[in-house]
């Protein structure tokens, strides 16, 4: 009698619980769900935010002239036109703006992330005793922008004179020796090798971070070898920094493509592609022998609209090929302080 | 191996304990960037202090230097109608947007977390400002998408309209500073969220670096989601909020929308070097003291690991 009142009791909280189990795994599961609707709805929603610019540039570039009075027209143009593009690469001066822009760009690219990575490994595995003063130097200068030190800056490069070199010829010669190296690419090249250039002390930074997470096994192999530091340096962590240059070449391929202050303020002629977009608003009025009045009035969103999109389109490129080794790296890499 | 050898022909030949051969090559490589910083950073600021203190004129040989003492910043802050009125208005516009944009990234990073279909898309879209945010074209967007107050773009359309909005919360009761922060964040929407990239892309890496450890200790301990989130992720990743908060003050001031900003480049363009540079500097100045208020206050409740 007695054990089958237990027999029967046990059987009981068995059933209740199986039952507390199985409502644990539907409540986790409706849990899911509202989470993955809510992440989706989100994604959705937020693509939407971030897209809206791009689709709103391309639908109005690609608007023909009656087009742009249709109210019925909401997004998709009912003729199509390419004439803004026409117009917009006549303003732009797109194949010559963009090859002064590569000029600049492809040697700031490399040199930059070169020197970079150079002084980076230098903060991140030798000890020496003024290291941490100056990097804190290094940090400040993240945080203090071109604008404060532009103006000296232009006088340095108007009547460049590299480390007194020409003043010094100038005792002998009666006249100080400077060049003036605006208008030419060097402004650049000079400021990238020497680590200033736009936004140095951030690359410095995550090639610093990457450097110190790097496992000190491989440089004493490097050394076992007969490997010198700099040799150390070439062979074996450049190779083996392939993400973290990754990253760092898409940011300055990105910040040396979008800088129009510094490029503004050193150039006056062979003007790079974001330069020529910022002064396009103004120059629409050169349109006038192409087209007549009224419709450059019309047209004027229409070709800015279509120059932003030529300029942004290398860019968006590249950031579809990169982008996987660009997000994976950084998670990889872990740009965290 | 060519490198270091012609290198050690140069060097002097010291006998040098290893830990002085380590610091030589340390300064080596640091080198470039050592004079980079004397000759195009610290020669360029101290001559900018010194502008601030003169009057700059276009003369026959260059430009010509008088000095004035502190006119210029005298200038600034009791003469220029402009200069406090904008100072003031950035920086509390500041405080109330860097929170949201903080908060806003570490959610987002948060829901892009873990895998789940499509997140190479969400990826690709969510950096997606990180390329595009830092150009003129932004600017252009702001002024024809959003149709900026300052510009009447034709046939441009307004992402968020939220004057119905403001109508809807001031009748439901809800009190009128609140009502307004709401419709204030609602409206910067678009800016908020462009904004955000690299945030986003410094708190992910921060999520992705929490050892799968800790939440598996959680979980047998029976830790709800919530319980996880404020015991584990949140003092994980406060030493990167605290980097994504100092990021988003400086992007913030250093932008190109930014009033006082535009204020620099204006007169900077009307041939004012001086008071340019004298107001870049008070500027930059008083970015430096928030930067050290907030490190400070922040800094205190950072959990470190190590």
């Amino acid at each position: 009698m007695e054990a089958r009142v237990r027999a029967l009791k046990y059987k009981a909280s068995e059933k209740r619980q199986t039952s507390t189990f199985t409502k644990a795994i539907i409540k986790k599961k409706i849990f899911n769900l509202l989470k993955n609707l809510f992440r989706y709805l989100f994604i959705i929603g937020m693509s939407y935010v971030l897209l809206y610019p791009i689709l709103f540039l391309i639908s109005n570039a690609f608007r023909d002239k009656v087009d742009l009075l249709d109210p019925s027209v909401v997004w998709i143009p009912k003729h199509f036109s390419i004439e803004s593009f026409k117009l917009a690469n006549e303003i732009l001066g797109y194949a010559n703006s963009m090859k002064n822009t590569l000029v600049i760009l492809i040697p700031s690219v490399i040199i930059q992330t070169f020197v970079c990575m150079m002084v980076g490994y230098g903060f991140a595995r030798f000890r020496f005793k003024e290291r941490e003063i100056l990097f804190g130097i290094l940090l400040f200068t993240i945080i203090v922008p071109m604008q404060t030190i532009i103006v000296p800056l232009y006088v340095k490069f108007r009547h460049f004179d590299f480390f007194y070199i020409g003043r010094l010829i100038g005792i002998f010669t009666g006249k100080p020796l400077t060049i003036n190296l605006l208008d030419t690419p060097w402004t650049f090249y000079i400021l990238n090798a020497f680590g200033m250039g736009i936004r140095s002390s951030l690359y410095i930074f995550i090639f610093r971070q990457f450097f110190r997470n790097m496992p000190v096994e491989l440089e004493e192999a490097a050394k076992i070898d007969g490997c010198g530091p700099f040799a150390t340096f070439l062979r074996v962590m450049v190779p083996n920094a392939t993400g973290a240059i990754i990253t760092v070449m898409l940011f300055t391929i990105v910040w040396h493509w979008n800088d129009y202050y510094l490029s503004a303020m050193f150039f006056t002629d062979n003007l790079p592609l974001s330069v020529m977009l910022t002064i396009l608003n103004e120059r629409m009025n050169l349109l006038n022998n192409l087209v007549n009045a009224n419709d450059i009035y019309l047209l004027r969103s229409s070709v800015l609209e279509a120059g932003c999109l030529m300029v942004i389109l290398p860019l968006i490129v590249i950031y579809i090929i990169g982008q996987r080794y660009f997000t994976e790296s950084i998670e990889r890499t872990g740009i965290v302080g | 191996m060519n490198v270091s050898q012609t290198l050690k022909k140069f060097l002097p030949k010291r006998k040098m304990t290893l830990r002085q051969k380590e610091a030589m090559y340390g300064r080596l490589f640091i080198l470039p960037w050592l004079i980079g910083l004397i000759y195009f950073f610290i020669i360029p600021f101290i001559n900018a202090i010194y502008y601030t203190l003169t009057k700059i004129k276009l003369g026959d040989n260059g430009l010509e230097f008088t000095f004035v003492g502190f006119e210029n910043y005298l200038y600034a802050f009791t003469k220029d109608p402009n200069y406090i009125r904008t100072l003031t208005s950035s920086i509390v516009n500041m405080l109330y947007q860097v929170p949201v944009v903080v908060f806003f990234s570490m959610f987002v990073a948060y829901v892009l977390r873990d895998g789940f279909k499509g997140r190479t898309f969400a990826r690709t879209v969510f950096f997606f400002p990180v390329i595009i945010a830092s150009g003129v074209v932004i600017t252009i967007l702001k002024e024809n998408v959003m149709g900026d107050v300052n510009t009447a773009a034709s046939g441009s359309t307004t992402l968020f309209r939220v004057e119905n909005l403001r109508a809807i919360l001031v009748n439901s009761g809800v009190p009128i500073w609140l009502g307004q922060f709401i419709v204030n964040t609602i409206s910067q929407l678009f800016d908020l969220t462009w904004r955000s990239g690299v945030q986003i892309l410094l708190l992910m890496a921060a999520l992705h670096n929490i050892p799968k450890s800790f939440y598996e200790a959680a979980v047998i301990e029976g830790a709800t989601e919530w319980e996880k989130f404020w015991k584990i992720t949140f003092p994980m990743i406060s030493p990167t909020l605290l980097v994504a908060v100092i990021y988003s003050i400086i992007d913030y001031f250093t932008d190109y929308g930014n009033y006082v900003m535009r204020m620099v480049v204006t007169q900077l363009n009307n041939g004012r070097f001086e008071y340019s540079t004298t107001i870049a500097i008070v500027y930059f100045g008083i970015i430096m003291i928030i930067i050290l208020i907030v490190n400070k206050v922040i800094g205190r409740r950072v959990v470190y690991l190590t």
